[in-house]
């Protein structure tokens, strides 16, 4: 019977308690669905969660992509030029600054984030080039989809800050109850 | 019919199947600018480019300039400025990836892939003027020379092999005869360092009449190294346009971009070309060149140079001070 007990207490630390919860979300600006808003909610991680350890901002056909890119602090952020011209990656202004310099096609460079923050990303040499980087420091977070949707997994039920961001436009604060069932509709008026 | 040829080639290059885009993006750049050499000039650049689902990318630009004032290199960094709305870069390409290897294929109408050649490079870049040795008036090596055919990289992204086949398709005043023309590079690149060499066997102008026989043959080294934001990359370029001539000069370009200077990119060249011809028709151009790229608000960029050529050209005065602006939109 003790093994039972030892067996269940094993279970909760290795799989850090109940199981989270997936909440759908939508974000919208001015009653549209809007595309590349980030949501991210301050709830703590229910396992031990490790920072991908690495994602990537590609360079592809004189565009960034993703336009957004949402990371967590820690993660480092690969840049490679899938472009047959050069390209001059930079950021100077807010979160992260760097300068990666010139590099031709099949070459990668990499930039640690270890703070939050929003990087404004641009191409030195093509000024059409632009992309965001939004620094968040929780596991929680998402980037809404072309119809607006998001998918914040595995958040443990409670009620905890949120924000939201979008390009171009003022961070939204709030509060959601995270429970079964439960939606997080963001709305940019 | 080179140019519908190229031109067949990105819609069947583009139309892959899938014959659905994926991305397609639209890009017009509208300058105008004065200079104090007696020149006004305004144009604009309309592109448009993407990728289908197999990842052919396309890329087409038609570039339309108006010049008034007397002749100079004014405002020709990268683009002609006569000819009305002509047709650019239109190509399609495809870059293969296998492991570590680097495979690229480019079929269409495409800037001379010869040293520094990308029109990202010399347009909008800071410099109003190309460098001597790439602007054709001076029986150099043109930035708007364009190719029609097709061309091959392969490599690794340490070091690469550039080859171009095809017949030349240029623009601006000078054009090279028609006829084959190849162009080899090879790039080698290291840390913030990028070296190339380049060679171009070619037919030259048509418009120099009888005198100017044989072929066009042009040899180049370049660099570009750049850390903590300053860039310097310059050229050398040695070879003769036709028989019994040779051209040889080259450039050293600094351009500082420092979050410290806020919007201001400070850009500096120093250059010079000799165009060795007999008495009466030789060149021995020197210019240096300062200014500035300034990022104005909303699309606006500003480029301003102030020149000082103390020999040579002909319609040049000594010091000239070029300016411009630029607005650049992207959907």
């Amino acid at each position: 019977m003790g093994y039972v007990w030892v067996g269940l207490l094993a279970l909760v630390l290795i799989g850090g308690g109940a199981p989270g919860i997936e909440v759908p979300g939508s974000a919208t600006f001015k009653d549209k669905p809007l595309a590349d808003a980030v949501v991210w909610v301050d709830a703590p991680d229910i396992r031990q969660e490790h920072p991908a350890p690495e994602v990537t901002l590609d360079q592809r056909n004189l565009s960034f992509s993703p336009h957004v890119l949402a990371v967590r602090v820690g993660t480092t952020v690969s840049f490679p030029n899938h472009d047959r011209v050069f390209h001059d990656v930079f950021s100077f202004r807010d979160g992260k600054r760097f300068e990666l310099g010139l590099y031709p096609v099949g070459a990668v460079k990499h930039v640690p984030f270890d703070r939050p923050g929003l990087s404004r990303v641009f191409c030195n040499i093509h000024p059409g080039m632009a992309a965001y980087i939004i620094v968040v420091d929780t596991s929680h977070f998402a980037v809404s989809d072309r119809q607006g949707n998001f998918l914040l997994a595995d958040v443990p039920a409670g009620t905890y800050p949120y924000h939201a961001w979008r390009p171009g436009g003022q961070i939204l604060n709030g509060s959601a109850d995270i429970r079964s069932g439960s939606r997080l509709d963001v709305q940019w008026r | 019919m080179a140019l519908r040829i190229a031109a067949a080639a990105v819609l069947i290059a583009a139309c892959g199947a899938p014959c659905t885009a994926q991305s397609i993006t639209g890009e017009v750049d509208v300058t105008g600018g004065v200079s104090t050499e007696n020149v006004r000039a305004g144009s604009t650049q309309a592109r448009v480019f993407g990728a289908n689902a197999s990842d052919w990318r396309f890329f087409a630009e038609a570039t339309w300039a108006a010049v008034n004032g007397q002749p100079s290199d004014a405002f020709g960094a990268a683009y002609p400025y006569e000819g009305g709305i002509r047709p650019m870069e239109v190509y399609a390409e495809k870059t293969f990836h296998p492991r570590s290897y680097l495979l690229g294929v480019r079929a269409g109408r495409y800037r001379t892939p010869f040293g520094i050649s990308s029109r990202g490079e010399y347009g909008y870049t800071g410099f109003v003027r190309a460098p001597l040795i790439r602007y054709g008036e001076h029986f150099a090596l043109s930035n708007t020379w364009l190719e029609h055919g097709v061309d091959l990289a392969a490599g690794w992204p340490r070091l690469s092999v550039e080859t171009s086949l095809g017949v030349p398709g240029d623009e601006g005043e000078l054009h090279r005869r028609r006829g084959v023309d190849g162009t080899v590079r090879i790039q080698g690149y290291y840390k913030a360092l990028i070296v190339g060499a380049s060679r171009l066997d070619s037919g030259r102008d048509r418009a120099l009449g009888a005198f100017a026989k044989g072929r066009s043959v042009f040899n180049g080294v370049d660099a570009r190294v750049t850390a903590a934001g300053i860039q310097v990359r310059g050229e050398w370029i040695f070879g003769r346009p036709f028989d019994g001539v040779t051209t040889t000069g080259g450039y050293v370009d600094l351009l500082v971009h420092r979050r410290a200077l806020g919007i201001v990119t400070p850009v500096a060249r120093i250059e010079r070309l000799d165009y060795e011809a007999g008495p009466y028709f030789s060149l021995y151009l020197k210019r240096v060149t300062g200014g500035a790229r300034i990022q104005l608000p909303g699309c606006f960029t500003g480029q301003i140079n102030a020149i000082h050529q103390p020999a040579g050209l002909a319609h040049g005065r000594k010091n000239v001070i070029d300016a411009g602006i630029t607005c650049s939109v992207r959907r």
